[in-house]
Formats: structure tokens, C-alpha cells, sequence
């Protein structure tokens, strides 16, 4: 304090208002306060009344100067807080681990067995592919039901009846293979067994 | 054609909110059965059943659509092959009963214009837990022209009387073809002859 003192407290005065903090009202209640000492040798009462009016406005000027050196200071503080924070997201954002999802984003948990795998299209090929199956059963299950029916209504002509079915339908089956005469075969076999 | 088991394949749909009971509706037609656990249809699924209508016998091909949003691509693409649509609510599910105009226009949007359309207000057995009066099941039916009845396929109401309906409204649209006479209408008994010739016993 005494270093500044000696200084020059004088220059205080010449400081910006705005930056001036609390050694620098110091400086210049101790300037003025030196130069009305000067003044009030004679220890004049009206001098003396006058020096406690501008000893109140100084201590008055000390609290305004503090105060708004420290608003001043909070204001920094929030305002680094704040761009740390900001560097943080940032940062986070860039680099791979996103946690923030934007809007219309799904989340999957890859170490979850019953995670979503297939796209819809895949899915949609599955199910028709289940349903043209499930169709051809429907269609066989039918067939051999005609086949049981016929043969078990007409026992005695059941080979006459299955020499017929193939010639009807024969343009039908002009593209079927082996596989379908052998079940024809098959069927032939099951209708004997009662017998 | 002597494999053919049936004078006519009609495709129906069933569409609505999921959990309406639209597979139980259809699992009691075509099995006459129930089953209480609840479980989500995947997509789209079928069953097949036939039925005697006018003399004719009739296989009806009853898509059953899974009415979770999720699948919305899947399920309205089936909408264009229908030739009826069953649009089921829940009377005990408010939130059913307002989707209905989105379904509609579901409908729309993506099946034929001609497709026959038919309202069903299931689950009428829990009348304790009942949200939509029958009124109001009636008045947007009628608004819009369609059929309407209450369901329940846990009791058996109206099950098979719903189906055989909007089959019945579909073949009287439907123009007898034949090989030699076009138009036939089927109503005037001369074209049931027709209709045998083409089965195979």
C-alpha cells in the first residue's frame, strides 16, 4: 500500500471511471485528505464539517466501485463456467460416443440378444414367403383330402378313380416333376392299407 | 380344373387398432375357437375358409393384419387385393373407436374403389367395461355407408353372421363369368348351372 502510495496516487484521478477499483478510491481519499489538511491548518470548523461530507461520498464512492468490481468478477466467472461447458458438449459431440440422439433416433444397445436386426423389407419378404407356404400347404392339404374322400367313397373302383384324376388333370400338371407322381404314388399306397 | 374345390375366392382384410381382437375374430370363424393370451400378429398372416353362399361355394382368403403402427408399410400393401375390408374397434377402447376415420382413409388411400367396407364394434360380451355406445358404432357406420354389427368372438356373437354379411355383399356384385354368356346375373338361378359345370364332383 505505502509502495503505491509513494508512487504516484495521484494517478488515480487520470483512470478511466470504469476501472477503477478499491485501492485506487484509497488513493484518492489519501490525496484528498492530505490536501485538506493542508488547507485546514487553522483547524476552521466549516472546513472540518465539509471534511466529514466528503469522507461520506468517498466511503460512498468505495461501496459503488466494490460493488460493481464484484458484479463485474461474477459475471467472468458465469461467463467461463459457461464456456467450458460449452467446449465440453462440443467436444462430446464430435468424438464417436454420441449420447445426444436428435429427434426421430433410435438408441440400440449392440450387447442386447433381442435387439432390432432385420429392415422392414426383409421382414416383409419373410412374411411372403411364409404366406405363399402356408397357401401351397392349404392347397396340398386339400388335394389329399379330395384324394382320401374319393378313395375311400369308392373303394372298388379306386384305381379306375385314380387313372382318371391324372389325365384331368394333366395340362395342370404339365411342368410338375417327379416329386408330385411320387406323392400321387404314395397316396395310392396309403388308400391300399385298409385293405 | 377338375381341382378346383370352390365356384369363387373372395380376399377379405381385417384391419383396425392393435389389440382390438381383429386375429380372435378371425381365429373363431375359421377355427371356432378362442384364446385368451394376448399375442401381437407379426405383419400380416391368413386364413382360409370356405363357405356355401346361394349354392355356390365360396373360399374366403381373410388377411389379418397386425395394426401396430410399425408394420403400416407391410399391412397396406395387402389393401389393393381386397375385395372386402372388416374395420374393427374395441367397445371398450375409446382410442379404437377414434381411429376409425383414420382407417378409413387408410382405405382409401390404398385399397380398390369398389372394396366392400364393413364396421365391427368387438368385444360386446364386456358390457361392464364398454367405452362407445352401440349408438355411435351406428352413427359413423351410417355416415359413411357401411355395415356395422357388435362382436364378440369370445362368445360367439355375430362372428359368422359379420363374415357370411360382407361376403353375401360382395358376390352380389360380382359378375358371373362364363364361357359362352357374359353378365349372367347370378341372382336369377340360371347361372347356377353355370357355376356347377365348373366343379369338379
Amino acid at each position: 500500500m505505502e509502495g503505491r502510495h509513494d508512487n504516484s496516487p495521484t494517478q488515480a484521478f487520470d483512470k478511466d471511471v470504469l476501472e477503477l477499483t478499491v485501492e485506487d478510491v484509497y488513493d484518492i481519499s489519501y490525496v484528498i485528505g492530505r490536501d485538506l489538511l493542508k488547507v485546514n491548518t487553522g483547524g476552521n470548523r466549516e472546513i472540518s464539517d465539509l471534511q466529514f461530507k466528503i469522507v461520506r461520498v468517498l466511503e460512498m464512492f468505495e461501496t459503488m466501485v466494490n460493488k460493481y468490481n464484484l458484479s463485474l468478477e461474477e459475471l467472468r466467472m458465469e461467463m467461463d463456467n459457461m464456456r467450458t461447458e460449452t467446449d465440453r458438449v462440443v467436444a462430446e459431440g464430435s468424438s464417436g460416443n454420441i449420447n445426444t440422439v436428435g429427434p426421430n433416433k433410435l438408441v440400440v444397445d449392440l450387447k442386447d440378444p433381442n435387439r432390432p436386426r432385420f429392415t422392414m423389407q426383409e421382414l416383409k419378404e419373410v412374411l411372403q414367403e411364409r404366406n405363399k407356404l402356408k397357401a401351397q400347404l392349404l392347397v396340398a392339404q386339400e388335394e389329399l383330402q379330395l384324394y382320401k374322400s374319393g378313395v375311400l367313397s369308392s373303394q372298388q373302383n379306386m384305381v379306375e378313380v385314380n387313372l382318371e384324376t391324372v389325365p384331368q388333370s394333366e395340362p395342370l400338371r404339365s411342368s410338375i416333376t417327379e416329386e408330385s407322381k411320387e406323392k400321387s404314388t404314395i397316396q395310392k399306397l396309403f388308400s391300399f392299407r385298409p385293405k | 380344373m377338375a381341382k378346383k374345390t370352390y365356384d369363387l375366392l373372395f380376399k377379405l382384410l381385417l384391419i383396425g387398432d392393435s389389440g382390438v381382437g381383429k386375429t380372435c375374430v378371425l381365429f373363431r370363424f375359421s377355427d371356432d375357437a378362442f384364446n385368451t393370451t394376448f399375442i401381437s400378429t407379426i405383419g400380416i398372416d391368413f386364413k382360409i375358409k370356405t363357405v356355401e353362399l346361394q349354392g355356390k361355394k365360396i373360399k374366403l382368403q381373410i388377411w389379418d393384419t397386425a395394426g401396430q403402427e410399425r408394420f403400416h408399410t407391410i399391412t397396406t400393401s395387402y389393401y389393393r387385393g381386397a375385395m372386402g375390408i372388416m374395420l374393427v374397434y374395441d367397445i371398450t377402447n375409446a382410442k379404437s373407436f377414434e381411429n376409425i376415420s383414420k382407417w378409413l382413409r387408410n382405405i382409401d388411400e390404398h385399397a380398390n374403389e369398389d372394396v366392400e367396407r364393413m364396421l365391427l364394434g368387438n368385444k360386446c360380451d364386456m358390457e361392464d367395461k364398454r367405452v362407445v355406445p352401440k349408438a355411435k358404432g351406428e352413427q359413423i357406420a351410417k355416415e359413411h355407408g357401411i355395415r356395422f354389427f357388435e362382436t364378440s368372438a369370445k362368445a360367439n356373437i355375430n362372428i359368422e353372421k359379420a363374415f357370411l354379411t360382407l361376403a353375401e355383399d360382395i358376390l352380389k356384385k360380382t359378375p358371373v363369368k362364363e364361357p359362352n354368356s357374359e353378365n349372367v346375373d347370378i341372382s336369377t338361378g340360371g347361372g347356377v348351372t353355370g357355376w356347377k359345370t365348373k366343379c369338379c364332383s
